[in-house]
């Protein structure tokens, strides 16, 4: 599919063959079976599975979604089955397909986080890890080592020293210091960053006088999210120079492109997956025809262009 | 096994308002098979909506299919204005239904308000295959529904409680219910507000929870199973959750954590 039309989808990441530049965001594909009955795998350029923790996780007290204005406030909290039963269930199962995994691995400790990363990577059948050091909706889920970058770069020398494969750190959206934490993480030995995990928020029920979440505080994505997304990538592309994978509210074709030309190597669509599940195979065919309009030949042509116009 | 549910744009064939809800009756397509209980994901355009909204099967006959709209936000509101010749974006059937399997016990169909729809259509499903169901329906006054009441009566046999007293009996669904502590020979079908949840299972004997499915309401997103949003707590494992899209809406009386359905009101 790479070539039709004269348009070129193909873009590689850390030594990564993607057959097109959009990825599904950790937790909103679940492990790609409970999505398979209704869009076919292989037209995505790669999934993110749900986040995998060293042992099962039940998951925060519900209500655990609350919808706001172009928003989804979540606090699902990482439930999951345990790194064991991904490992013997859910993986191999993906794996036949044609599909490049990312496998977002998140923990409660440091200890957790290097002892599921190390048994992903040893799998053999993944192309990259995600670390997720991010998630806003768990106690110690990792979210402390985001907010200092002497944190985030130990945990990720520590991890980056039991993987041998692309290792991927997702961060939150950083009002100030996208740059520095970027750096602090690619010298520690990042192959790429995912950007952005969701950003802290929360609602009120003012008739009841309580939180709309069980967890009281979560994390907003969707459409209110993406101008953050793309400066956080604007941000980040211009501190370092390893691969992007620009994520947060991507609704359109447009919202996608605004990512690429920020600086972002790829894409990954996240809660549009949970309204529409066949919305990666819909928006390559966007791109394919705004690519041959606009006339690039490649996708690469468009990846960090403000920049190479000389935007700063 | 449920058949692979289908995503489609159905073209809206009536709307029938019934106060303070409408039917909306749709086209769909070749194979689409709902069971009573399953649900179909709809979206809500318009106001930075961005989530679909389920709403429980309410009615199939092959070529259409019709699902309860009661208004309670923006979203429902919004497809309260459909009219016929409208296309509604529909994903579905999803989830997991009832157990139509009444082995030979009469089946009592327990409606709270807009819970009436999974249930209407369980029971028409369950007098075609010559089951005993009656349906007991539940609401604040005999007008909020509208004619909606009088219809179902014609296919099936109906119950009436308001709170009001305006109509059937006055009190709530459980006040329909037999006297005492229901004995073995009854089914239950339950589906409606937490609180008449609750009352319901708190009526049957620890032993008898079996006999009761009730269908959860939960805010959802994917309806997939794909997000874990739709929490709902479940007995085992303790501590533990299932997600209402996948693995409900319909779920076992002795599935749930009752205590920690009554503490998340």
């Amino acid at each position: 599919m790479g070539t039709a039309e004269g348009v070129d989808l193909r873009v590689e990441l850390a030594g990564i063959p993607l057959k097109n530049p959009f990825l599904v965001c950790s937790g909103t594909f679940g492990n790609g079976r409970e999505m398979s009955e209704l869009v076919d795998l292989e037209a995505l350029g790669g999934l993110m599975t749900k986040a995998v923790t060293l042992r099962p996780c039940a998951g925060n007290p519900p209500p655990r979604l609350w919808e706001t204005r172009w928003g989804v406030l979540n606090s699902i909290g990482l439930e999951n089955k345990g790194l064991e039963r991904f490992l013997s269930e859910d993986l191999p199962w993906l794996s036949r397909f044609d599909l490049p995994v990312w496998v977002n691995v998140a923990g409660f400790s440091s200890r957790e986080y290097v002892e599921v990363a190390s048994a992903v990577s040893r799998s053999g059948m993944v192309a990259a890890v995600e670390l997720n050091i991010s998630c806003p909706n768990v106690e110690r889920g990792g979210a402390h080592f985001s907010r200092h970058p002497g944190e985030a770069a130990g945990l990720v020398a520590r991890v980056r020293e039991v993987v041998d494969i692309p290792l991927f750190v997702k961060l939150p959206p950083l009002a100030v210091g996208m740059g520095e934490m970027a750096r602090a993480v690619a010298e520690a030995g990042a192959d790429g960053l995912s950007l952005v995990n969701t950003i802290p928020a929360m609602a009120v029920d003012v008739e009841r006088a309580c939180p709309r979440l069980g967890n009281v505080t979560g994390g907003l994505s969707g459409p209110a999210l993406h101008p953050v997304a793309v400066h956080a990538v604007w941000e980040a592309s211009g501190a370092v120079d390893l691969p992007v994978i620009g994520m947060g509210g991507v609704w359109s074709c447009s919202d996608a492109i605004e990512l690429l030309m920020a600086g972002a190597g790829a894409v990954a669509v996240g809660t549009l997956n949970l309204v529409d599940p066949r919305a990666v195979p819909r928006l390559v065919e966007e791109l394919r025809g705004f690519m041959s309009a606009k006339g690039y030949r490649t996708v690469t042509e468009m990846v960090g262009l403000l920049r190479r116009k000389g935007w700063r | 096994m449920n058949l692979p549910p289908h995503l489609f744009k159905a073209t809206l064939l009536e709307r029938r308002d019934y106060g303070c809800a409408s039917e909306l009756v749709f086209r769909v397509p070749p194979g689409f098979q709902p069971q009573p209980g399953q649900f179909l994901h709809l979206l809500c355009d318009g106001e930075g909506r961005v989530l679909r909204r389920p709403f429980s099967v309410f009615g199939h006959d092959g070529r259409s299919a019709s699902v309860l709209v009661r208004e309670v936000g923006g979203g429902s509101a919004w497809l309260r204005r459909r009219i016929p010749g409208d296309e509604l974006d529909v994903l579905g059937p999803l989830g997991r239904g009832f157990d139509l399997d009444v082995e030979g016990e009469e089946a009592l169909l327990v409606a709270g308000g807009a819970g009436v729809a999974p249930l209407a259509y369980l029971g028409r499903r369950l007098g075609e295959r010559g089951a005993k169901a009656t349906l007991l329906w539940g609401m604040e006054s005999g007008e909020e529904y509208g004619a909606l009441p009088e219809r179902l009566g014609e296919e099936i046999d109906l119950r009436l409680a308001t709170a009001d007293g305006s109509r059937g009996k006055r009190g709530t669904v459980l006040d329909l219910l037999p006297p005492g502590r229901p004995e073995a020979g009854f089914r239950y079908y339950a589906c409606g507000p937490r609180p008449m949840l609750l009352a319901l299972a708190s009526r049957l004997v620890p032993g008898r929870l079996s006999s009761l499915q009730v269908s959860v309401e939960e805010r959802m997103a994917c309806g997939l199973g794909a997000c874990r949003g739709c929490a709902v707590p479940v007995a085992d494992p303790p501590g533990g959750y299932r997600a209402a899209c996948r693995e409900g809406p319909v779920f076992g009386g002795e599935e749930l954590d009752w205590e920690r359905l009554r503490v998340s009101i």
